[in-house]
């Protein structure tokens, strides 16, 4: 392996590590982590955005008077986002964003009604109740057509029917909804978290197609890791029994 | 103080320890637990299987480095079906890191070894800035929506791929395989309601119920979610990868969660039963 791969994986571990760290306790290694990342991010991004940028200027903007003018009104706009860090020239940041939110909302709009709900109650309508020979998909289905009303008149707040006898079983049966819904959504985390955890740790254990050069590097740095933890840990125990 | 208090008191660290045992002993010990084949993963499967030739894809790598885990097995299994048959493949991302997952995968598969050629049979567009709003520029007019291709910087219409397609109108399907926004939703919005065209979502688990809905109505013809799912694509594939090493590890997991969920109930009512 070239040295600047190596170096690469020894990189990739100890950030790793150093970022699990804080399971243990907050420390100096997580913290420099933490920060390299943070940087590391924003600086990959600000540098894909100024790729895009400069290749739509060669690519066609540069073609014609009127597109340089286009383009550098853009960029020119694009530069009041930064008044939003002085006091005195504050309004000039909105600019930007209502051009933002505006293009955004509209864009969004034009399709969300159907996209998102005529589409949805359309298919509710079209569940089919009766399925012979699937038992399963016909059960799933009348639970559907059950459930979706209930939640959708649960946060019906308003008018006293609320208190009446089938609202009371209707709101029963919409929390035993949400309930099943919520907790599908936190065995999915689960499933999430320990995925990205389960990465790591193949990455860390060198298992193919990560690089094998991992698993010595995993030991190593833990190694040094777990020292200068328990090291600081009695550094700052002799601190505080000083003072 | 009885063992069940003690137990309710356990410093949390042991739990993150036991967390580690269980996940990183069955990696290095497998168990060669069964994986059944779900719905979700034949569906997944027979959607790309029954993509008809000379149909062009775009394919978007929506997501970045956090994602790789529980995402990458699945995508790189996706490309490796999807370069074997005879598409067109259009590689763009709206999300920045979308272009260093997709070289990743150009380190582990080579597209050559398909008998694929940059620029005829796939072509790399990069990142484009802009959300929902660069979805929509991109689905009205690729070629003003992208410059520059990524991989050799020259202009769209140098390549003999883009030559006959212009705008979501000459797409087929879209392969998304996605962590957040931008994402479902957003393609929903700019290109299957206006376009009509198909899409198919591979998603982390924390998105599956909110897409579940998208599935049933028949807006989304496909869902593979999370890292069991791509396992199980991986077998139906024949082409195990790390999805499937990593499938005794989230089984473990999982019933140490489980295990914990009982345990913490348990003592939760007992001290519960003490109190009253």
């Amino acid at each position: 392996m070239e040295l600047l791969a190596l170096l690469g994986v020894y990189a990739a571990v100890f950030f790793t590590l150093a970022i699990y760290t804080i399971l243990y306790r907050e420390n100096p290694w997580y913290r420099f982590a933490e920060s390299v990342f943070l940087g590391l991010a924003v600086g990959y991004s600000v540098a894909m955005d100024m790729k895009y940028v400069r290749d739509q200027w060669a690519g066609q903007w540069s073609t014609s008077t009127i597109m340089m003018i286009g383009y550098a009104l853009a960029i020119l706009i694009g530069l009041l986002w930064y008044f939003r860090f002085t006091k005195q020239y504050f309004y000039l940041y909105r600019w930007p964003l209502a051009i933002i939110v505006g293009t955004g909302i509209g864009s969004a709009l034009r399709t969300v009604v159907f996209a998102q709900f005529t589409t949805q109650i359309v298919a509710q309508a079209k569940l089919n109740l009766w399925v012979p020979n699937n038992t399963m998909t016909m059960f799933n289905n009348i639970m559907i057509f059950l459930m979706v009303p209930c939640v959708v008149l649960y946060f019906w707040f308003t008018g006293s029917y609320r208190e009446s006898a089938p609202m009371k079983i209707i709101d029963k049966v919409a929390r035993y909804t949400m309930m099943a819904g919520f907790g599908a959504g936190f065995g999915y985390t689960i499933l999430t978290r320990y995925s990205m955890f389960i990465g790591r740790a193949q990455y860390l254990l060198g298992m193919t197609p990560n690089p094998a050069e991992a698993q010595p590097a995993f030991i190593v740095i833990a190694l040094i890791m777990l020292a200068t933890m328990i090291g600081y840990d009695l550094m700052q125990k002799k601190k505080t029994t000083a003072v | 103080m009885s063992f069940l208090e003690k137990f309710q008191n356990l410093d949390r660290r042991w739990v993150y320890l036991l967390a580690w045992i269980f996940v990183l002993m069955p990696l290095i010990f497998p168990l060669g637990l069964p994986v059944p084949i779900n719905k979700e993963s034949q569906q997944w499967y027979k959607a790309i299987s029954d993509i008809p030739n000379g149909s062009v894809i775009v394919f978007s790598p929506m997501y970045g480095t956090s994602g790789m885990p529980e995402l990458f097995p699945m995508t790189l299994a996706t490309m490796h079906q999807l370069w074997s048959k005879n598409v067109k493949i259009i590689v763009v991302g709206f999300w920045a890191e979308g272009p260093l997952v997709f070289n990743q995968l150009l380190n582990q598969m080579d597209p050559k070894s398909y008998g694929k050629v940059y620029g005829v049979d796939w072509i790399n567009l990069g990142y484009i800035p802009g959300g929902e709003s660069a979805m929509r520029a991109f689905g009205d007019d690729m070629a003003k929506a992208v410059a520059k291709d990524y991989i050799e910087g020259k202009n769209l219409k140098e390549f003999p791929i883009m030559t006959t397609i212009n705008s979501a109108k000459d797409v087929n399907l879209i392969i998304s395989i996605e962590t957040g926004t931008p994402g479902l939703t957003e393609w929903l919005r700019q290109w299957q309601e206006p376009y009509k065209t198909k899409i198919v979502v591979g998603c982390i688990g924390v998105s599956a119920p909110g897409m579940a809905p998208f599935l049933q109505s028949g807006q989304l013809s496909a869902l593979l979610p999370g890292l069991t799912s791509s396992a199980e694509y991986e077998l139906l594939i024949n082409r195990k990868g790390l999805a499937i090493a990593g499938v005794d590890a989230v089984s473990m997991s999982h019933i140490l969660v489980v295990a914990l969920v009982i345990l913490g109930n348990i003592g939760y009512f007992v001290s519960r039963g003490k109190k009253s």
